[in-house]
């Protein structure tokens, strides 16, 4: 890339910038092994331990789905703004999204297990004399909730593709001011049909671990969750990348310096409805809301709750203030793999509590089903990036993105 | 005799052109610089050596003030000065106490952070040499301006001019100084 000075020359270097064969075999062996040593041993869990199995499974599903869909939502924030700061990463960010192609099949064993984890999946849960939970009633029967899941998948599935299509086909093709504009169009609607089936999803995946209680934010509070551990993923794959001396030259400290910022806005953010959310329920003190804190905070997960608290807002908050953090790459590697590990304790604490209720226990089955689902998914975005150029090598402001500055 | 000079003014026509200049310049030794452009031009606050100003330091100190007080009041007020039960909810919390002690962190630092600007930046000034020269008017839409102050101790109004020039510089203007009066 050193020398290019024309968009064209520019393009023909991204074009170059790809994944050797040969590592990329070696990442997808890797994967590969990983993945079915996590089915084996998470099949086997099954057979032991059902409940187990599927709560485990859950938080695994839920991390990897949350991620795909944060990097969704970005992906198409970027096509929105015309944002030109960030076109050197949206082909890193492309791969993350286009793991949602796996999330429904990924989701089976989910489907299997609903009357072992929902209480409402249970014949005769709720009261049918109870005009307070009619509509419940209705809502949270199998049949509704399988049907509200393929609308969620055909969104996210046609949604991920089309943005994906679309930049890849400028790779072949060339830029166009149409390509731009056709993007930034679907990307509207796609920004706001991810909002309403995100939310949605959050409320039918976790919320509903717990029939009779609800929290107003928590789809959005899921959602953050999952946009925050998109940037962490994202800063912890381009630094990947950057080990094995790819994108040096196309994502430098400038991005990173962007990456970071973001990381810290999405945590703060994150922080904000986790509070709202709790002080409320604090200050109406009503038992059907407060019920779902007191187990949280009883027993060992309250330290859970506390190491949440300064793991998911603390460190990042502090950690990540100074511009001289964001503009560290080994620092901001530290900081965005923590939040990665905090995105799974979030999820954690707001399942678990449902099968644990007297505290926090970890599982076997929480890392082979975290193996299994991630390297599943993994699997996914590895095979696309090893077949497109690791830069949207077509797309018309490579140039200004690389002269990004932060000053 | 000649009238007071405070500097020379170079105007060039792309910001390419200026920061180069300023680039060059300060290669040459010279110290006393300033650029003026109609938008920010990435890269020059490097060029010209600007040190981060310790703001951000200013602004924290007087978020963590803001916050303190904060907290000092809804506990004093609260718990000490005029108790009053309400809903059974004790007298101090942090759980109520945190909307408060974020807004006055906020304002505290954002006073902080207006005024420490105007400080770092000198400002208000009414009234700079450079304003007073009509050639630079167009600084303000689409002429990039740098300026070398005659004060610099690489000075001489002959050579800076002719180094201007082959910089590139379309017109160099001179900026005379206030005189007595």
């Amino acid at each position: 890339m050193s020398g290019a000075t024309t968009s064209l020359e520019l393009s023909v270097a991204a074009t170059a910038c790809r994944l050797r064969p040969e590592q990329w075999q070696r990442v997808r062996i890797v994967l590969v092994a990983l993945a079915l040593f996590g089915w084996v041993t998470s099949a086997w869990g099954w057979s032991q331990d059902t409940q187990q199995f599927h709560a485990s499974y859950l938080v695994s599903f839920l991390y990897v789905a949350t991620i795909g869909l944060g990097a969704t939502l970005f992906v198409a924030i970027q096509h929105l703004t015309t944002a030109a700061w960030s076109v050197t990463s949206r082909r890193l960010m492309e791969s993350i999204m286009i793991t949602v192609l796996a999330a429904p099949a990924l989701f089976i064993p989910v489907i299997r297990g609903l009357d072992v984890l929902y209480r409402w999946a249970q014949p005769g849960f709720f009261d049918p004399d109870d005009p307070n939970v009619a509509f419940k009633r209705v809502f949270f029967s199998p049949t509704f909730y399988e049907s509200r899941m393929v609308v969620y998948f055909v969104v996210w599935c046609v949604l991920a593709w089309l943005l994906y299509q679309g930049s890849v086909g400028q790779d072949r093709h060339g830029g166009s001011m149409a390509a731009v504009v056709k993007l930034r169009r679907w990307s509207g609607p796609g920004v706001a049909a991810l909002f309403v089936t995100v939310t949605s999803a959050a409320v039918d995946w976790v919320m509903s671990l717990e029939p009779y209680w609800y929290s107003t934010v928590f789809g959005i509070y899921v959602f953050a969750g999952g946009a925050v551990a998109f940037v962490a993923a994202i800063i912890i794959l381009a630094l990947g990348l950057r080990a094995l001396g790819y994108l040096r030259e196309w994502i430098h400290v400038e991005h990173y310096h962007d990456w970071g910022k973001w990381l810290f806005a999405l945590s703060v953010f994150w922080a904000y409805l986790a509070y709202s959310q709790y002080m409320l329920m604090w200050y109406a003190n009503l038992p059907e809301e407060t019920a779902w804190y007191q187990v949280r905070l009883n027993g060992s997960w309250r330290w859970v709750s506390l190491t949440l608290a300064a793991g998911h807002f603390g460190v990042p908050f502090l950690g990540l203030m100074a511009r001289r953090a964001k503009r560290s790459l080994p620092w901001l590697g530290a900081i965005a793999g923590w939040m990665l590990l905090m995105h799974w304790v979030d999820l954690h604490w707001l399942v678990m509590p449902t099968v644990h209720e007297h505290g926090f226990h970890l599982h076997w089955l929480d890392l082979s089903t975290w193996l299994a689902v991630g390297a599943t998914a993994a699997l996914v975005g590895w095979w696309v990036m090893g077949r497109h150029p690791l830069v949207p090598a077509g797309d018309l402001r490579l140039a200004e993105s690389l002269e990004h500055h932060n000053e | 005799m000649t009238e007071p000079l405070w500097g020379i003014a170079a105007v060039f026509e792309t910001p390419q052109q200026l920061l180069e200049a300023a680039r060059e310049l300060r290669r040459r030794g010279v110290e006393r610089l300033d650029a003026l452009s109609p938008f920010p031009v990435h890269g020059m606050d490097r060029v010209l050596g600007y040190r981060v100003p310790p703001l951000g330091w200013v602004v924290l100190v007087a978020a963590v003030v803001g916050a303190s007080l904060a907290l000092a009041l809804q506990w004093w007020t609260g718990a000490i000065d005029y108790p009053l039960h309400v809903g059974g909810k004790p007298l101090f919390a942090w759980e109520f106490s945190v909307p408060v002690t974020f807004e006055l962190a906020v304002l505290l630092g954002a006073f902080a952070a207006f005024g420490g600007m105007l400080w770092v930046n000198r400002l208000p000034q009414y009234e700079h040499p450079v304003l007073c020269v009509d050639g630079l008017a167009r600084v303000s839409t689409d002429e990039f301006v740098l300026v070398v102050e005659a004060s610099d101790s690489q000075f001489d109004e002959n050579r800076m001019t002719r180094w201007l020039q082959e910089l590139g510089a379309v017109r160099v203007e001179r900026i005379p100084g206030r005189g007595e009066s």
